[in-house]
């Protein structure tokens, strides 16, 4: 009887790229709401609602004292006495951090899934490099790569990633600033608690998360029958179940209790929390993200600052 | 001996059971091995299973049942048998074993090694020297020996396929043992006796041995097959038991001679009766074909039976004044014969021309039975030999006709006296209509087969009026006179059939009971009839032998060639062992039991002193070791169950019976698919030349026979080619291009007709190239020879051309029929054109073709019988020289006399030529077509 998960290799981040291109395809173009706009002066396509460094125009208002001549809108001032200056949008260009797991427990696929959980890791995490970076944000990487803001940030991801390969346990996110968004793709099979004590300081220091949950659906359904002997990929400690459909119902009922502690906790802290199995689409997953990303859950209760006249 | 004892065959291998406690150890160790499974929730598992206790050892019952398999298989192995038997030798004085080692003792032998081996054990025991005789033996040693020795000989006995002869064997007991005292004798008997042997027993008795063991098999009852006989409805078998017990039915068997079985039937023993009988149906042709008869489930030599030639098919030669015509077979009475006989016969046909030579030739290859077809007169050098054949045996059957109706009256050859000329309707004993069949004798042959109501009979020859008539008279016609004679001779028998074999004379040979008529008259005679009675010795050496258990083996050893003396076949016998004698053409069955031989049961003379009778051992003991066996492994698959049971096997997911559909399949599929790809590799058959002999079929092609001469062939060439074109411009027959035919190489039976200029410069052809020619015209192809000659060679004075001469030495090596000039009636002056004569450049010679048969009533036919086209043509009219045309259709001979008229009637010769050659009787018939048109009624 042929055992009903196996370990697989690490994905190619090459054919997960191209994978991870073909789902961004179908997904359109993405503007990440900033809930509160880092501020920066690294010009992005983000209109910030307020004058600045740019390009569209914003508003004409008197001419003060001080300012430069070269600034003062001739043809308007020419209507009436005023002077006035031509004051434009300030575009600026958002972060957001991407991490997906490669633990080896990661590597796990069973037979209800086509692809283990760390390929389809591999794949959204791409694929949402490519759609931000088709947007123009600026994309990053906690411990692989500092953020860029290039239309081939996706690859170059992919390349940083491909380079890093090792043991990557969770990375320090000391180095993301405030008003970022970071996107966590993992199984998080770690104890709800021992979750919530990893994420909770990177909410309080303002950072806006989204946490993508892999599942293998076997890891759900638990169709294992008979004596059987279970294995950790992690540490390779070993269980023996006599008779694992009896345990079926309770090992259900602590895996939803997990996912449920992790989620309302998460909620608390006014992050997203998006489960996915791995015998989905990867679409699925990424329309998901993306709709989060785009803050359109909130059904258009958009808290960011809005255009304020001066 | 106790009630229930159990005896060890192997005791030493009970120590095996000492390695339990070690097993029981290394199973307590070894819990089922689970399946290994990847989880990577494993902590969230972990807190769940915490509350479950796994079993990591075996539960205490499995190990129990494992111990208790494995105990199982040690005893088993230990040989442990029920009950055993227990003898003991009388340490008085020497032990006698007197062993029969017959037929019948082949089934249960070593049961009777066994028993005489634990005889001879307890002998060495006491040291007591051993005695023992084997009664089928030949030769007998009594004298007593070590046990040891005693042993070796029990151990190269085998049981033999004869009766046992103890009256030799126990003659030499008492001679070897006189005077001794005799402690222990064991008989161990086969349960038969043998006719002349009570004195021995009783002599053998009468030295008092202080103990007699008699060991009897008692269970089975011994069975032999007598006789087995092909009779007309089927295979009647006989055979005799040796206790009465009631109604016995047993299956018997009649086997090819590969052994396979191709017949069953079941032999039945009627209560208070020692004889059985069966009857084995089986279609005729399917009874030859039996090769030995045996008794299911009983392997001895008493109950195969081996049959021989003597209910096999017949050979039968066949004799006909004329040979076999494959043209017109319907008239041949050789084809009825041929066809009547052949499902159940063996049919020789002499290869001389010459009858004295052609009876000759199959009164060597022994005959059962020889069928004359109109033969009027055996010739007088061979019917000395014929009379003393038919005496030892052989059957002569005879069909008349005008031949031996007109034969000379002291023909000894005939069964009853002959009115010589035969008596048809409207001749002169006259008849008024057509006679049917009486109904047949109820004493001969023929009795109890149904009257054929179709035949009629109008011709017969008659028979003289003798007192004895009625009683050789197998069927006569309504009005009482004979139709089938017979009468004995010696051995053998002459059947005479008053009308002939074809159907000229009576419809008899196209019905239904001329072939059961045949038949019956074939069985009447015997295989190989007269072999045996050869009055001097014959010798056959030994074939196959049969072994005491039945099986037919190659011949080894002592057997001797059988020899037959005035035709009386011996029994079997320690030289002549059953089996069969002769070659693989032609053997002779010698079997066990001769026809009345029965079984008697053996009784053990009258004795004061103790006889412990008992059977074998194994007949009431019990050998325990298959059941245990038997138990250890339904134990085992418990065992199995169990352990998959606990591994969740049973508990099969949905996905893994699809996966069990979709395996079966995959692999009915794979079955499927390797059915078809099988593409049995076909061997290419062309050969060189296939390509000239096509085109050369394509078309009808003129052919002309390459003489050498070249100028000759040049004519032939041009001849042809205008021949050809004339065909095709007025017939509808369109011949290719002519093809000159070297009759030395060339394959001529892809022509119809050769055309066969003779020319005297050329090389004669070789004589060959005659045969090819000969072979070509009897298959139906035609030759025209023309010699060219019409000027030089028909002179006055007969001078005979150089031309003529040569066709003259070529024609004294064909076989060819009379010739006459083309009669004014013949078909060749109708084929197409209405033709009187035929003329080439010359105009003279007559064509000449065989000599049609003449008809009864020349007059009212418009045209002669055409049946088969002549295949011989002569002209001297230099055919091809009037045909011969260049490529710019001017004739490049002169006719002579020069007249167009006769070049165009030379044209015309030609085309009725090959029209004649080409339609055959076809033309002749079509003369009749207003007749059929009226007989059709339109």
């Amino acid at each position: 009887m042929a055992a009903l998960g196996q370990a697989t290799e690490a994905v190619a981040t090459g054919s997960a790229l191209a994978r991870g291109r073909q789902r961004a395809a179908y997904i359109p173009d993405i503007l990440v709401e900033a809930q509160r706009v880092a501020n920066t002066v690294i010009a992005g396509w983000h209109g910030r609602r307020k004058r600045g460094i740019g390009e569209n125009f914003w508003q004409f208002r008197p001419y003060v004292e001080g300012e430069s001549l070269s600034a003062i809108d001739w043809r308007r001032s020419a209507r009436d006495d005023a002077t006035y200056v031509r004051d434009r949008e300030w575009e600026a260009a958002h972060t957001i951090w991407l991490w997906a797991d490669s633990s080896p427990s990661m590597l796990f696929q069973s037979h209800l899934a086509p692809v283990s959980k760390q390929s389809r890791a591999m794949v959204i995490l791409l694929a949402l490099a490519e759609i931000l970076s088709r947007s123009g944000e600026r994309i990053a990487s906690p411990g692989v790569m500092d953020p860029v803001a290039a239309r081939n940030a996706s690859q170059r991801l992919a390349t940083a990633i491909d380079l890093q390969k090792g043991e990557m346990t969770f990375p320090d996110v000391s180095l993301i600033g405030r008003h970022s968004d970071l996107v966590l793709i993992s199984d998080f099979l770690d104890p709800a608690e021992e979750v919530i004590a990893k994420l909770a300081p990177i909410a309080k220091r303002g950072i806006r998360g989204h946490v993508l949950e892999i599942c293998d659906p076997i890891e759900e359904v638990f169709p294992y029958r008979g004596r059987t002997q279970f294995i950790d990929p992690e540490n390779g400690n070993t269980l023996i179940a006599g008779r694992a459909q009896s345990i079926h119902e309770d090992y259900r009922r602590a895996y939803l209790a997990r996912r449920e502690g992790i989620a309302q906790s998460l909620r608390h802290l006014g992050w997203n929390f998006i489960t996915h199995h791995t015998d989905q689409p990867a679409s699925t997953a990424l329309v998901a993200l993306h709709t989060h990303l785009s803050g359109v859950p909130n059904d258009g209760f958009r808290t960011g600052t809005g255009a304020t006249s001066p | 001996m106790s009630v229930f004892s159990i005896l060890f065959g192997a005791p030493a291998l009970l120590f095996g059971l000492i390695a339990l406690p070690i097993i029981w150890w290394l199973l307590r160790l070894t819990p089922p091995r689970p399946k290994s499974e990847i989880f990577p929730p494993l902590r969230i598992l972990a807190r769940v299973l915490k509350k479950q206790e796994t079993p990591s050892k075996s539960p205490w019952w499995l190990t129990a049942l494992r111990l208790l398999i494995a105990a199982l298989i040690v005893i088993a192995l230990a040989q442990p048998v029920l009950n055993p038997r227990s003898t003991q030798a009388n340490a008085a004085g020497p032990l006698v074993l007197v062993m029969d080692n017959g037929w019948s003792t082949a089934e249960d032998w070593q049961k009777r090694v066994t028993v005489a081996n634990g005889l001879i054990d307890d002998a060495e025991a006491e040291n007591i020297p051993v005695s023992i005789i084997f009664t089928a033996e030949n030769a007998h040693n009594a004298t007593p020996d070590t046990p040891g020795k005693a042993r070796d000989r029990l151990q190269a006995a085998a049981p033999r396929p004869l009766k046992g002869t103890p009256k030799k064997a126990l003659a030499s007991i008492r001679t070897a043992l006189a005077g001794q005292k005799v402690g222990t004798l064991a008989i161990l008997s086969s349960g038969l006796a043998e006719s002349d042997s009570d004195a021995d027993w009783q002599g053998l008795v009468a030295i008092n041995p202080a103990d007699i063991y008699l060991f009897e098999n008692t269970a089975t009852n011994t069975i032999a097959l007598n006789a087995a006989e092909n009779e007309a409805n089927g295979f009647a078998i006989r055979a005799t038991r040796l206790h009465d017990r009631g109604n016995e039915t047993r299956t018997i068997a009649a086997n090819d001679s590969q052994g396979r079985p191709i017949a069953e039937g079941e032999l039945i023993f009627e209560t208070g009766s020692l004889s059985g009988k069966a009857l084995l149906t089986a279609p005729f042709e399917l009874r030859n074909d039996f090769a030995s008869i045996t008794v299911d489930g009983l392997a001895n030599a008493g109950t195969r039976y081996l049959l021989d030639e003597s209910s096999r098919r017949r050979r039968v030669g066949l004799l006909s004044a004329e040979p076999l015509d494959l043209s017109q077979p319907l008239l041949s009475p050789l084809y009825y014969l041929t066809r009547a006989l052949e499902p159940f016969a063996n049919l020789i046909v002499p290869q001389s021309e010459n009858l004295a030579d052609s009876i000759r030739e199959l009164m060597e290859q022994r005959p059962s039975v020889l069928v004359m077809a109109d033969i009027g007169t055996v010739p007088e050098e061979v019917s000395d030999e014929l009379l003393e054949w038919i005496n030892r045996g052989g059957l002569l059957l005879r069909f008349s006709g005008p031949r031996l109706a007109g034969g000379s009256r002291d023909d000894p050859f005939i069964p009853v006296e002959l009115r010589r000329g035969e008596r048809s309707l409207g001749g002169a004993l006259s008849w008024s209509e057509p006679q049917p069949l009486a109904a047949f004798s109820e004493d001969g042959a023929f009795a109890g087969m149904k009257r054929p109501d179709d035949v009629t009979v109008n011709r017969q020859v008659l028979a003289e009026p003798s007192p004895d008539l009625a009683s050789r008279t197998w069927a006569s016609l309504a009005d009482g006179t004979p139709l089938v004679t017979s009468r004995a001779f010696g051995e053998g028998r002459i059947i005479l059939f008053h009308v002939t074999a074809e159907a000229t004379w009576s419809d008899l040979p196209i019905s239904g009971q001329f072939v059961e008529m045949l038949r019956r008259a074939v069985l009447l005679s015997r295989t190989s009839g007269g072999q045996q009675a050869t009055g001097e010795e014959t010798i056959l050496p030994p074939y196959r032998l049969l072994a005491a258990n039945g099986a037919i083996t190659l011949p080894a050893g002592a057997a001797q060639p059988l020899k037959i003396q005035a035709s009386t076949v011996p029994q079997a016998s320690f030289d002549n062992p059953p089996g069969l004698y002769g070659t693989e053409s032609g053997f002779l069955a010698l079997n066990l039991m001769a026809a009345n031989d029965t079984l008697s049961a053996f009784e053990l003379p009258a004795y004061e002193g103790p006889i412990y009778r008992s059977d074998y051992a194994g007949d009431n003991s019990l050998d325990l070791a298959p059941y245990l066996l038997a138990a250890a492994l339904a134990l085992l698959i418990l065992d199995t169950l169990i352990v998959l049971f606990m591994a969740g096997a049973f508990s099969l997911p949905g996905r893994k019976r699809h996966g069990l559909a979709a395996g079966a399949a995959v692999l009915l599929l794979c079955l499927a698919v390797s059915l078809q790809t099988f593409q049995p590799a076909l061997a290419s058959d062309a050969k060189p030349g296939d390509a000239d002999i096509l085109a050369a079929l394509d078309r009808t092609h003129l052919a002309y026979v390459l003489t050498g001469d070249e100028r000759v062939d040049r004519t032939s060439s041009l001849g042809m080619s205008g021949l050809t074109r004339f065909l095709t411009y007025r017939t509808s027959l369109e011949p290719g291009d002519p093809i000159a035919v070297n009759l030395e190489s060339d394959n001529l039976s892809l022509y119809s007709m050769l055309y066969w200029p003779i020319s005297a410069d050329a090389d004669a052809p070789s004589t060959e190239a005659i045969a090819r020619v000969d072979t070509f015209m009897k298959n139906g192809g035609t030759v025209l020879f023309d010699t060219r000659d019409t000027l030089a060679g028909l002179n006055a004075n007969g001078a005979v051309s150089p031309e003529t001469a040569r066709l003259r030495a070529i024609l004294a090596e064909l076989d060819i029929p009379a010739l006459e000039p083309v009669p004014s009636d013949h078909v060749l002056t109708k084929a197409f054109y209405i033709l009187s004569n035929f003329p080439g450049r010359y105009n003279g010679s007559p064509l000449w073709v065989e000599a049609a048969a003449e008809t009864d009533n020349p007059d009212n036919r418009p045209a002669r019988a055409g049946d088969g086209v002549s295949s011989i043509i002569i002209t001297g009219n230099d055919l091809a020289g009037a045909w011969a045309i260049d490529e710019d259709n001017i004739p490049v001979f002169p006719t002579v006399p020069p007249d167009p008229v006769q070049r165009e009637h030379a044209f015309r010769a030609g085309v009725n030529i090959m029209m004649y050659m080409l339609t055959g009787n076809y033309k002749a018939d079509q003369v009749h077509i207003p007749a059929l048109l009226e007989r059709l009624g339109q």
